[in-house]
């Protein structure tokens, strides 16, 4: 017998002993695999926003118009040679990048192209070869403007960019609240994880309910932390308006940088 | 029973363990003390295999804990059963759908029968006292009540280690004497138990041993509990104490 909260308690006889388990064998794998995946996302959000952006001298906002200018130039272009001129100028700029960066880019934009060629065979096929080598192109070097930009800013301060395009308010405190609760919501379900993962210790044989649980639970702690969130914005004044305050200053780097840009846009008046 | 050697882990770069030797015997009571962010939270994630040091050796029981050693199905699931961890936001450990269930969770895979499942779950719910809640949903219990539902369902599968990161936080002052008695009760009944903790008060209550991190994320001091809540120069140098 044992004093517990003035009571008299008895304390189990099986929790007094050590417990001898031979664990039953399960193909559980998945919950490993989870956390794995999951911790891969939220370590590429982390690092996305450990990234030094010093290391980029270039003004956010500069590299977010004209990467924005870049996309429509190269939509509307039909000459082969400043699509050339503009996969040139990204390669350089991607060779300037580091290398665990610069495979990521290449390799996701290389995808895309390919993506685009797989789609565009019937073009080939049917005698449009002009297409065929065109839109992939197009497609290599927008999704290589897209990711340079992604990899080399942070994505809180392209969103925040973004008011300057007159985006609407309230789609940009979307988009801004959207990142800051993947990762905590991420964070959330990795934890879920790991518990699931250190109690399951056997053989499990309702798996998928352990999952839906957790899945359950992950939904209605999301509506719990929107709703305190709305509250609390509410307590601070929160009236639906959300600016964005950001320092603006021209640096070298960013003269080097429009200078480079206002050549490609005279290069498409040039070759169309 | 524990035994870190040397032991280092670092999140991006960014040091959260760095040089921790220590070892804990079976049977003894004790605290982690430090401020926010001295690397408690992430020692007691090493010392339950959730994630590996990047330097030194971990043992539990004689065995070497690394990341290939837990690799081993039996083996990995064999380790989460001695050693027990209650997580410092109890929302994250509750997944089932009402409080019996979580707490069955764990005895139902280590391949009991129905009847002795009941009776684990049912001798759970008894020691603490959580009866009215059995069939409600974990979700949506106070802070207190998920508490002790987390403490459950890890008991249920008598674990020979039981690790608690910050298990103060949020809880009303009645709950927390509560969980002190619940602890020294654990502890005299055998169990050997890692508390996390910034609470001085509660360290001095649950534990005869108390290892103090510092800023730098190494251990500073390593003592009887007492000797060590008494010595206010040290608490005031890794900021502890004002």
């Amino acid at each position: 017998m044992l004093d517990f909260h003035n009571e008299y308690v008895t304390m189990p006889d099986w929790l007094m002993k050590n417990e001898n388990y031979t664990p039953l064998s399960d193909k559980d794998s998945f919950i490993n695999k989870s956390i794995f995946s999951l911790l891969k996302v939220l370590t590429k959000i982390r690092m996305q926003s450990s990234y030094a952006e010093e290391r980029n001298l270039v003004n956010v906002n500069f590299r977010v118009f004209f990467t924005f200018a870049l996309i429509v130039l190269l939509s509307l272009s039909r000459n082969p040679v400043f699509v050339l001129i503009v996969i040139t100028y990204l390669l350089l700029v991607c060779a300037f990048m580091p290398t665990i960066k610069m495979i990521q880019i290449l390799r996701f934009s290389i995808l895309a192209a390919l993506f685009a060629c797989i789609i565009l065979l019937p073009a080939y096929l049917g005698g449009n070869a002009y297409s065929f080598i065109m839109i992939p192109s197009k497609v290599f070097a927008t999704v290589m403007a897209v990711s340079i930009l992604s990899s080399s800013a942070r994505w809180d301060s392209i969103i925040s960019e973004l008011k300057r395009f007159y985006l609407p308010n309230i789609l940009i405190f979307v988009l801004d609240i959207t990142i800051k609760y993947i990762v905590m919501l991420g964070e959330f379900s990795l934890n879920m994880l790991y518990a699931l993962k250190l109690r399951s210790v056997g053989k499990n044989r309702s798996k998928y309910s352990s999952l839906s649980g957790v899945a359950g639970t992950m939904f209605l702690k999301s509506r719990e932390m929107s709703e305190e969130m709305y509250c609390a914005m509410e307590c601070r004044g929160f009236t639906g308006e959300y600016h964005v305050y950001k320092k603006f200053n021209i640096r070298l780097a960013d003269f080097f940088y429009i200078l480079i840009n206002v050549g490609i846009v005279f290069s498409f008046i040039i070759f169309g | 029973m524990i035994e870190l050697k040397e032991v280092y882990y670092s999140y991006h770069g960014i040091n959260a363990i760095r040089n921790i030797s220590l070892e804990i015997k079976n049977g003894e009571a004790v605290t982690l003390l430090g401020p926010n962010g001295s690397g408690k939270s992430t020692l007691l994630k090493i010392i339950n295999g959730l994630v590996f040091p990047h330097r030194g050796v971990y043992r539990f029981q004689n065995e070497d804990i690394h990341q290939k050693r837990l690799q081993d199905d039996s083996f990995s699931k064999s380790f989460h059963q001695k050693i027990g961890f209650i997580f410092q936001n109890s929302d994250s450990q509750l997944f089932c759908s009402n409080v019996f269930d979580e707490i069955a969770f764990g005895p139902r895979q280590m391949g009991m029968t129905e009847d002795e499942v009941d009776k684990r779950v049912n001798d759970c719910i008894d020691l603490l006292k959580i009866q009215e809640i059995m069939n409600r949903q974990p979700y949506h219990l106070s802070g207190g009540e998920k508490r002790k539902v987390a403490i459950a369902s890890v008991l249920a599968m008598n674990p020979d280690v039981l690790t608690l990161d910050e298990p103060m936080n949020g809880l009303d002052p009645k709950t927390g004497k509560w969980l002190v008695e619940f602890l020294r009760c654990l502890s005299r009944a055998g169990k050997t138990i890692v508390v996390s903790t910034h609470n001085l008060d509660f360290a001095r209550k649950i534990s005869n041993r108390a290892i103090l991190l510092n800023g730098s994320h190494s251990v500073a001091a390593d003592l009887p509990t007492d000797n060590l809540l008494d010595n206010i120069e040290l608490l005031k140098k890794v900021n502890l104490l004002d």
